[in-house]
């Protein structure tokens, strides 16, 4: 598949329609979203559309579901942030003995199935009593975020010159002054890049929040499991859920895919 | 202090209110300077500590225990390995590992078949052709939830556009994940779906750096684009393909809101894999210590795996 095998407007012409037939089970979703509910038996392409399924669904135990994935994201990324950055910054200047054993721990870490973390963690939760608190959620969101920061910053880090640092000291700054004020600074991109990877691998957990919550933390996916629970499967309103969920994480992805690869690897090779 | 730089003194006499032991420190900023970078990491591997080998530890010592919270005194050592005798000797347990590596197995090569071609369809520089890369996308950064409804809508014969247009050619079938024959293909389908565009981003990656002047070189000898992909971009990209390979094997011994929400791991076990029976075995059944032995065994493959990643990243492997 050279240029000249498969030329300018017949590749795109494949693209396209491979990218068509791609998103269209994405697609039929939404649109199942605006259907009336009297119509999602019927499979016509052509429908009156109706917001009447987000209003269910926003009005639902659903809206408060989706606030605490926000603050269990959110409040996850910034812990994995503070915690992380400084670590990666140290792993990206400084040489040390067993550095190869903390990579490979970190790898794993990224690797372990999360039924290992789960039982464990149940166990813990229970007895301490961060079972179906958000607070316990945002935490467990810190045993998979943490090593993407590590790996990802560590990789943005060894992008910024020494000099700038070296120049930095010079003037009278300390490690962690140059590092707040010149390094930090020059790696921001990679940083939004990092935090927004972050925000998405917590928002699309379903397992943890299945496991650690009931109803006081109840996360927006699993939520929309719950719909599926009533009798009747209220399909409209389940769909109206996982498009309001899923229309997050298609921004930021737009926003970051540069960077989709090097995050997606967390630690295993180097681009 | 053998070599001290002209950097050393700047940073020993300049004013530097940060590094107060600067008086009595008598290595001077090399030593303040590795004292400062300790403290640095020292809280991530503290957190690391905590949430991942601590953890660690009780799942090991709970798989040692036919442990179970309705029971009391259920943390008990006297047969420390019978959870992995049984694990071996249970015939659910067995099937469920065969699940997993059918699964495992078919999904990864159809990934990487899916995700390669695209790739080199996509791989020329161009505005249109990069807008669409985002786009196959999509499917990979959904949250998985939102992928298992997607299906889940696609096999429910009632309300599936995919039912309804059979049945409009005269060929309806039946649902394909109550089908004990055909809900593993489903599923795999569905895997599929999700997590080509791994394997693409991978092999697009790898693609834009193959160099371009072999290319041309085959190019004008004539080579055929099957010629040129095999002998050309090929040998540059295996490295990257092994690599995206081992992800997806270790992320496929993951799988679960696909499982959940599509088959709950019938019809009579046909999609139970092993994570999801360890799932099934801790929290539906409460047996906990069962549950961690099976985690255990899970962690071993995974770790397993992981060593062969570094092992074919070869000089990729990020710590040098």
């Amino acid at each position: 598949m050279n240029s000249r095998a498969l030329g300018g407007w017949t590749r795109y012409t494949v693209a396209m329609a491979l990218l068509g037939l791609v998103l269209s089970p994405a697609l039929w979703l939404v649109l199942m979203s605006f259907r009336h509910n009297s119509d999602t038996m019927a499979t016509a392409l052509a429908f009156r559309p109706t917001l009447h399924n987000y209003a269910e669904a926003w009005t639902s135990e659903f809206a408060n579901s989706f606030g605490h994935s926000v603050e269990a994201s959110i409040g996850s990324t910034l812990c994995s942030l503070l915690v992380g950055v400084p670590a990666a910054y140290v792993l990206a200047r400084w040489r040390f003995r067993g550095q190869h054993q903390v990579a490979m721990w970190i790898l794993v870490t990224r690797m372990a199935p999360p039924i290992a973390f789960t039982i464990p963690f149940f166990l813990a939760y229970t007895y301490v009593g961060l079972i179906d608190t958000v607070a316990g959620l945002a935490l467990i969101y810190v045993t998979f975020n943490l090593a993407l920061v590590i790996w990802m910053m560590k990789g943005f880090f060894d992008a910024v010159p020494r000099s700038l640092e070296e120049a930095a000291w010079i003037d009278g700054a300390g490690v962690w002054g140059a590092f707040t004020r010149v390094t930090l600074p020059l790696a921001a991109p990679g940083l939004a890049a990092t935090a927004i990877l972050c925000f998405i691998l917590s928002w699309n957990d379903f397992f943890f929040a299945l496991i650690l919550t009931r109803t006081e933390a109840m996360t927006a996916p699993v939520a929309i499991v719950n719909f599926m629970q009533y009798a009747g499967f209220e399909w409209g309103k389940i769909a109206a859920g996982g498009v309001s969920v899923m229309l997050p994480v298609l921004v930021f992805t737009v926003l970051v895919r540069r960077y989709l690869v090097s995050g997606l690897m967390a630690g295993g090779v180097k681009e | 202090m053998a070599a001290e730089t002209p950097l050393d003194r700047a940073a020993a006499v300049g004013p530097v209110p940060r590094v107060p032991h600067l008086g009595v420190a008598p290595r001077g900023w090399a030593q303040v300077q590795r004292r400062a970078l300790r403290w640095g990491l020292a809280p991530a591997l503290t957190v690391l500590a905590l949430v991942t080998l601590a953890p660690a530890i009780w799942l090991i010592v709970s798989s040692l225990t036919p442990l179970t919270p309705t029971r009391p005194g259920s943390l008990d050592f006297s047969q420390p390995w019978q959870n992995y005798e049984q694990a071996f000797t249970s015939p659910e347990f067995v099937r469920s590992v065969w699940v997993q590596v059918k699964l495992s197995l078919v999904t990864v090569v159809l990934q990487l078949l899916i995700g390669l071609g695209i790739a080199l369809l996509l791989e020329r520089p161009s505005r249109l052709l990069e807008t669409v890369r985002t786009g196959f996308l999509i499917p990979m950064v959904l949250p998985p939830i939102v992928v298992a409804l997607i299906w889940k809508v696609l096999y429910t014969p009632a309300i599936s556009p995919l039912h309804s247009l059979a049945a409009f050619f005269g060929v309806p079938f039946h649902s394909l994940i109550a089908n004990a024959d055909t809900a593993i293909w489903a599923v795999a389908v569905a895997d599929t779906w999700e997590w080509f565009p791994f394997t693409m981003l991978m092999a697009l990656a790898a693609l834009q750096m193959v160099p371009k002047e072999p290319q041309e070189a085959a190019r004008i000898d004539g080579a055929s684009a099957i010629q040129l992909f095999w002998y050309v971009k090929l040998p540059y990209i295996r490295g990257t393909l092994v690599v995206a390979v081992l992800f997806r094997l270790i992320d496929s011994i993951k799988a679960f809101p696909l499982i959940y929400i599509l088959t709950d791991g019938g019809p009579g076990g046909a999609t139970e894999v092993t994570n999801y029976y360890a799932f099934v075995q801790t929290f539906n059944f409460a047996y906990w210590g069962y549950g961690a032995a099976i985690a255990m065994l899970l962690v071993a493959g995974v770790f397993i795996l992981s060593l062969f990643i570094s092992r074919a990243g070869g000089g990729m492997m990020i710590d040098e």
